[in-house]
């Protein structure tokens, strides 16, 4: 990790010393944008920090650590369209406000599947709107917004029509909007991979925590091998998953969403068992392991399913093989 | 990567063009395979590429852990023979008497093992497996020699290694680890047989050696009386972390068997198993990813207790569900038995590789000691109480 990614991790750290600094969403939102985090991944020539994307990959780790609430991943794929998209007379303004903090929102899921899983959809001043033929920012005013209550509860998700006629920005258009739209997708993956990665560290290191604290037998649950076998399992599966997070940042879309399908399932094996782990108290609403396991489950129903992204993945093994 | 890098991958990828043997996989008898095994090593080190671990006074050697890694990556890329016959000669047998040995057992046997000399590592026993400091072989001094009998097991190639490299038992006083002794022991010597183990795969890449009354001489010795153990640990340190990071640029490499077995099956609209190879090739990409990982922690000097068990269990694990993939493509086809290749976990004989995983599942620490390992020294979990004691009454 280079000096950068280390300094991104130690300030968000220093902010988020825990998951339980993080459950105001808007003071959660005020010190993300103080972080810098939204100017992050802007060209220092628009105005941003010119980070790469394997630092905006620390990012997501981190708002997964601290199980952040709010619309950030959709504000982030907001940031990505404006700058990617060829240069318009409001984008100046547009991306000014977006990096100080007012928010964007888009559906948390892959192009082509509608406007659902908008996050904070009654608050965000516009919608990006993404599908292969177009994408463009379109305003919220007017819009239909329906409440799409979930498990996780950790973010607010909503449905959304917008209102017939709302004035709209496109921002690409024909083949640039489908360049765009995968290239979005793909951030969207790797957001989604990288909150799944952090969160599976939080939640399993607190349930090591709970097996060396709790004891039974006269000793404490952390020394039974039966456990300690299926911790350094759950160990191996993150630790080989996040390797493969840090290699793919720069991957292509597709690699991104199976790398998203692959790491998502490993958030969820891993809060799988960290409820099993505590036994019953795991089972008390008061206990917070389960928010980690319904973060995880809906976390793996964002961005497209695995049985999507493997497939993809599967059919392009084939070809690169029969091409190859 | 520096320019120094890439003139060195250049270099090595045309040599490997030139010489590489394309046929070492037609090889229908395991003497046949060593025989090519031999040849193989023979050209490495002609080339300088053999032992790029060992220091710069070698022919190749003093090579950094990059460039030995661009090595590894080039002959794994190219599918060259993997070389078996001479790991533990140039890792474990290397480690031991560079860090251990004397200079007079150095200056004799290092350049032995450039010319071909093999050795097999005789740890093992029937009673010692995982917990091997309960090795019962037993050496006795009578003068200028050691006397040994005994029973060790899991040799690699031992049926064709000159030289072994014996943890034997001296003492039967305190704890378990103190009693062992270290020695070089020539495998000619009177007293000593070999017996091949026929495993489950068809080959015999591993044998028990029986010693009786085997007379070794003092002089042979490596360390002192009872500081066995302390050498033991030079010699399993010895490798890691490369030999990981080749087997799973292999198993990448050999994700064209598994797609050949698709067609073969006529199975490449068949939705649940396209799910399954996008699953599986994830999966192989990130063991990549975790063992290059590994290699930069070691060059960054970063590594972590655990670590290295960690990337053993994750390729196992990965090798295991690669070959289970194959055998379910290959369906009732997969159950005729064929001939087998040898020295290739990748062959695409699916129930050969199934069952050769097993030897990454078992060998050189068994993934329940990883899992021990990871657990306490890694997640920190504390470690039951060291003796089993039977409580009274029982």
């Amino acid at each position: 990790m280079n000096e950068m990614r280390r300094e991104l991790e130690d300030s968000a750290r220093k902010v988020f010393p825990d998951w339980q600094a993080a459950q105001n969403a808007e003071v959660c939102w005020t010190q993300m944008a103080e972080l810098g985090w939204f100017m992050a991944g802007v060209p220092e020539a628009l105005g941003g920090l010119g980070l790469e994307r394997r630092d905006l990959a620390v990012i997501f780790t981190e708002m997964g650590r601290a199980r952040m609430p709010g619309p950030a991943l959709a504000q982030f794929l907001a940031l990505e369209a404006l700058v990617q998209a060829p240069d318009f007379p409001e984008r100046e303004e547009l991306l000014e406000n977006a990096m100080a903090g007012k928010a964007i929102t888009t559906a948390l899921t892959v192009a082509g599947n509608g406007l659902a899983a908008v996050p904070d959809a009654d608050t965000a001043s516009r919608i990006l709107v993404r599908s292969a033929d177009e994408v463009a920012l379109v305003d919220l005013a007017g819009a239909k917004i329906t409440l799409f209550p979930t498990w996780d509860g950790s973010r607010r998700l909503f449905t959304v029509e917008p209102a017939p006629n709302s004035p709209r920005i496109p921002l690409a258009a024909g083949i640039e909007a489908a360049a765009l739209t995968e290239r979005l997708d793909g951030l969207l993956c790797l957001g989604l991979a990288g909150d799944g990665l952090g969160g599976a560290e939080t939640v399993l290191a607190m349930a090591i925590e709970y097996l060396g604290t709790r004891r039974q037998f006269d000793r404490p649950l952390a020394m039974f091998q039966a456990l300690k076998h299926r911790a350094a399992d759950l160990k191996v599966a993150l630790e080989t998953a996040t390797a493969l997070y840090e290699a793919s940042s720069e991957a292509a879309p597709l690699a991104l969403g199976a790398m998203k399908a692959h790491c998502c399932e490993v958030y969820k094996q891993v809060a799988e068992e960290a409820v099993q782990f505590h036994g019953g108290i795991g089972l008390t609403v008061e206990y917070p392991v389960h928010l980690f396991l319904k973060r995880a489950f809906l976390n793996r129903a964002l961005g497209g399913s695995a049985a999507f992204w493997n497939e993809s993945a599967g059919d392009a093994v084939l070809e690169l093989a029969s091409a190859g | 990567m520096t320019q120094q890098d890439d003139a060195l991958r250049r270099e090595i990828r045309d040599w490997i063009a030139r010489e590489a043997p394309l046929d070492w996989r037609t090889a229908s008898t395991h003497e046949a395979f060593v025989a090519s095994q031999r040849s193989w090593f023979a050209k490495l080190v002609g080339a300088g590429y053999a032992v790029p671990h060992w220091p710069r006074e070698w022919p190749g050697g003093g090579r950094s852990l990059a460039e030995q890694k661009i090595i590894y990556e080039e002959l794994a890329r190219a599918d060259t023979p993997r070389l078996l016959l001479s790991f533990v000669s140039t890792y474990h047998a290397f480690a031991t008497l560079a860090e251990c040995a004397s200079a007079q057992q150095r200056s004799h046997y290092l350049p032995r093992i450039l010319e071909g000399e093999t050795w097999c590592q005789g740890f093992s026993e029937p009673g010692a497996g995982s917990d091997l400091a309960a090795i019962r072989s037993r050496a006795e001094r009578r003068g200028d020699v050691y006397v040994v009998s005994g029973q060790k097991v899991w040799s690699t190639m031992a049926q064709y290694a000159d030289m072994c490299l014996l943890l034997v038992r001296t003492s039967g006083d305190g704890p378990k680890q103190a009693g062992l002794t270290y020695l070089l022991m020539d495998m000619r010597l009177p007293g000593v047989s070999v017996r091949p183990i026929h495993q489950i795969q068809g080959d015999e890449e591993f044998a028990e050696i029986f010693l009786d009354e085997v007379e070794i001489p003092v002089s042979q010795r490596v360390g002192e009386e009872g500081a066995g153990w302390a050498v033991a640990q030079a010699t399993l340190a010895s490798e890691r972390g490369l030999t990981l990071m080749e087997l799973s640029y292999r198993m990448r490499g050999a994700m064209v068997r598994l797609t050949e077995a698709v067609h073969a099956a006529g199975r490449t609209c068949d939705a649940g198993i396209l799910r399954k190879l996008g699953a599986l090739a994830t999966r192989v990409d990130a063991v990549c990813a975790l063992a290059d990982r590994f290699l930069q922690k070691r060059m960054d000097e970063d590594e972590r207790a655990g670590d290295a068990s960690i990337v053993k269990l994750a390729y196992s694990r990965c090798l295991r569900a690669w070959s289970d993939l194959g055998v379910e493509l290959a369906d009732l086809s997969g159950q005729m038995h064929g001939p087998i290749t040898f020295g290739d976990l990748n062959s695409g004989n699916w129930m050969a590789d199934f069952m050769n995983s097993y030897a990454w599942t078992i060998a050189g620490g068994s993934d329940e000691v990883q899992r021990n390992i990871i657990a306490e020294r890694m997640l920190g979990m504390p470690r039951e109480p060291k003796n089993w004691i039977t409580e009274p009454g029982q």
